[in-house]
């Protein structure tokens, strides 16, 4: 990159488009986050604890933004020339990166993001779920009350003690998302989340079995449900495991934050 | 149409959690580039040629620049005299080994902390042995192109006062930006890299504003990279079929070899890398994701441009071959003895 001060009078008069992109670009990109921060779509994309981090760097591009155009600004009162700048030996043509970043920008105005289905559960691997999370979730109180654990605290409880009949009868309360499982039986479902450690990047989803009792309808695959009931063992894909038995389903809406942390 | 809208929303996650680290990176590099005199560096420059190379590998931690700063810099060490073996532990280790890409890796893999510091070890030990076999060249000119060994003074040993260092300029960590001062006085490239001018005249205000076009620059182009690679890394995962992946990223070797392609591929710059290896954290081994994460900041596509301007083409095969040996060598050890 070469940057000079602009030696030519009469041409330096000529409207600098580029400038002008770069703050729109800049000024876009600050709209992004601020949009994905008030609509609370942010936290479908990245874990809360990092959201400081987005509201850092949304300040940062408006200062960039607002200085580009101040500087835009005194250059067309004719105030001190503005140093110009070439690029030298440029990775990509700048109008290349130019309008990748607006036309980005643009879309992610308008697109909302959708939070994590069955169906990407399934894509990751729910299916080894059952005690065999990839990392250590990090919230995990042993708490005393069965009840009170989420399907978070369940699965790593189960990873630590995989014995399913340790936990019959213990009576379970969790919230998640229905994920219908290929070959299981129609009574049977998984009750699912997705755990974040970072950002949407790395959700993998973890889940427990759930038996409804004869005559119940099977629930909608991607519903939000409480599901409530008592341990129980049950044989699934051949292996025993611990599923949520006499299972009662209560319908409630997507939460704001549907990940688990 | 689930499977379009997972992968713009894996896009936009990589790109929300990745721009403040990209900003932070340029914010500090842009900073250092106008507010720092570096030149002191130049008279610390340890004798003995291990620490030397060590002290390159070891700048970036106080000189955060990602790996599309680091080569004009060491361009600039080498025609000031450095020992090869600094400019080439610099040139290796800096965009790695630095606070910002640190943390970044960090809030990526906190779950994995081997793999945070392994990262930095493995990269700090490749750029030691790299900068101590290429440093058996004492003089560095014929590793150069010719229009650079044309204006490199003759070799100095470390320690010594390198020759400029009377500058009072901060042009070493310029990320390849030259000012010109007075209107109609035009200094080519390399020209500006032999020429003073006194940085102390320059205005605070003249200082921001260059400070500011420095950060644009570098936010459109990096910020370009990032939305491609993020753009590959959403791809992959939903629409190459999860056994294809996995049976890849399971295997010892292929796993290795296939993330040190896509980190040659994909370029994305060192501060934002890790959350592009966190996408593929739950199918890929874990020496294979610390193969990414220390063999793209060294070597990739983008790169090879910039080191073209520096170095011979048989240089840089050299030493991508070196830097690919090794990578492979470490990771693959990792993934046979770390468990």
């Amino acid at each position: 990159m070469v940057i000079n001060s602009y030696p030519f009078p009469g041409r330096a008069s000529a409207w600098p488009w580029q400038s002008l992109l770069d703050a729109l670009m800049l000024l876009l990109w600050a709209a992004v986050l601020l949009r994905f921060s008030l609509t609370g779509q942010l936290y479908l994309l990245i874990h809360p604890d990092y959201a400081g981090l987005v509201y850092l760097a949304l300040v940062i591009l408006l200062g960039l933004g607002l200085g580009r155009l101040n500087q835009l600004r005194r250059s067309w009162r004719g105030g001190q020339p503005r140093p110009r700048s070439q690029d030298h030996n440029p990775l990509l043509p700048r109008q290349l990166t130019t309008s990748l970043l607006l036309a980005v920008a643009v879309f992610g105005l308008i697109y909302s993001p959708r939070p994590f289905n069955s169906q990407t559960a399934f894509q990751r691997g729910i299916t080894d779920v059952l005690g065999q999370t990839r990392s250590r979730p990090q919230r995990f109180s042993v708490s005393t009350n069965p009840a009170d654990r989420t399907i978070v605290d369940w699965v790593h409880t189960l990873h630590v003690y995989p014995e399913p009949d340790a936990y019959t009868n213990q009576p379970v309360k969790v919230t998640g998302f229905v994920t219908i499982m290929p070959g299981w039986p129609e009574h049977q479902f998984m009750i699912s989340r997705f755990v974040l450690t970072c950002c949407a990047a790395d959700a993998y989803p973890v889940g427990l079995a759930v038996d409804l009792p004869a005559g119940t309808a099977a629930p909608k695959a991607d519903s939000w449900l409480q599901v409530t009931g008592q341990m129980t063992t049950v044989i699934l894909d051949g292996k025993r495991q611990v599923a949520i038995g006499s299972a009662r389903l209560t319908a409630i809406p997507e939460p704001r934050t549907p990940y688990a942390y | 149409m689930v499977q379009l809208n997972n992968g713009i929303t894996l896009f936009f996650s990589l790109l929300v959690e990745a721009i403040p680290f990209l900003l932070l990176g340029v914010l500090f590099s842009s900073l250092l580039l106008l507010f720092v005199d570096e030149q002191r560096l130049l008279t610390l420059i340890p004798k003995n040629v291990v620490l030397a190379a060590l002290m390159g590998g070891l700048i970036g931690f106080l000189f955060p620049v990602c790996e599309c700063g680091n080569i004009p810099v060491a361009r600039r060490l080498l025609l000031k005299g450095a020992p090869t073996a600094l400019a080439i532990g610099f040139l290796l280790a800096a965009p790695t080994v630095n606070p910002i890409v640190f943390w970044a890796t960090w809030i990526a893999f906190r779950d994995q902390p081997e793999i945070v510091f392994l990262r930095v070890g493995f990269t700090l030990v490749i750029a030691v042995l790299v900068a101590l076999i290429f440093s058996v060249q004492t003089d560095s000119r014929p590793l150069l192109q010719d229009h650079l060994s044309r204006l490199m003074p003759a070799p100095v040993q470390p320690g010594e006062k390198p020759p400029g260092s009377g500058f009072q300029t901060a042009d070493l960590l310029r990320s390849g930006t030259f000012l010109v001062q007075s209107p109609g006085q035009v200094v080519s490239l390399d020209a500006a890299l032999v020429q003073t001018w006194a940085s102390s005249s320059r205005s605070l205000r003249m200082r921001l504003g260059l400070m500011l076009d420095n950060m644009v620059l570098e936010v459109r182009e990096l910020g370009a990279v990032l939305i491609v690679g993020s753009a590959i890394a959403a791809l992959v995962q939903v629409i190459v079929p999860r056994e294809v992946v996995l049976s890849l990223g399971q295997g010892p070797i292929t796993s290795i070899l296939a993330m040190m392609t896509l980190a040659w591929v994909v370029s994305i710059c060192s501060t934002v890398d890790a959350f592009f290896a966190l996408s593929f954290a739950s199918m890929f081994t874990s020496g294979s994701l610390l193969a990414f994460l220390v063999f793209g900041p060294m070597v990739d596509l983008k790169n090879i441009s910039l080191l073209l301007t520096v170095f011979k083409s048989r240089t840089i095969i050299y030493l991508f071959a070196l830097v690919a040996q090794l990578t492979f060598l470490l990771t693959l050890a990792m993934n046979l003895y770390g468990n």
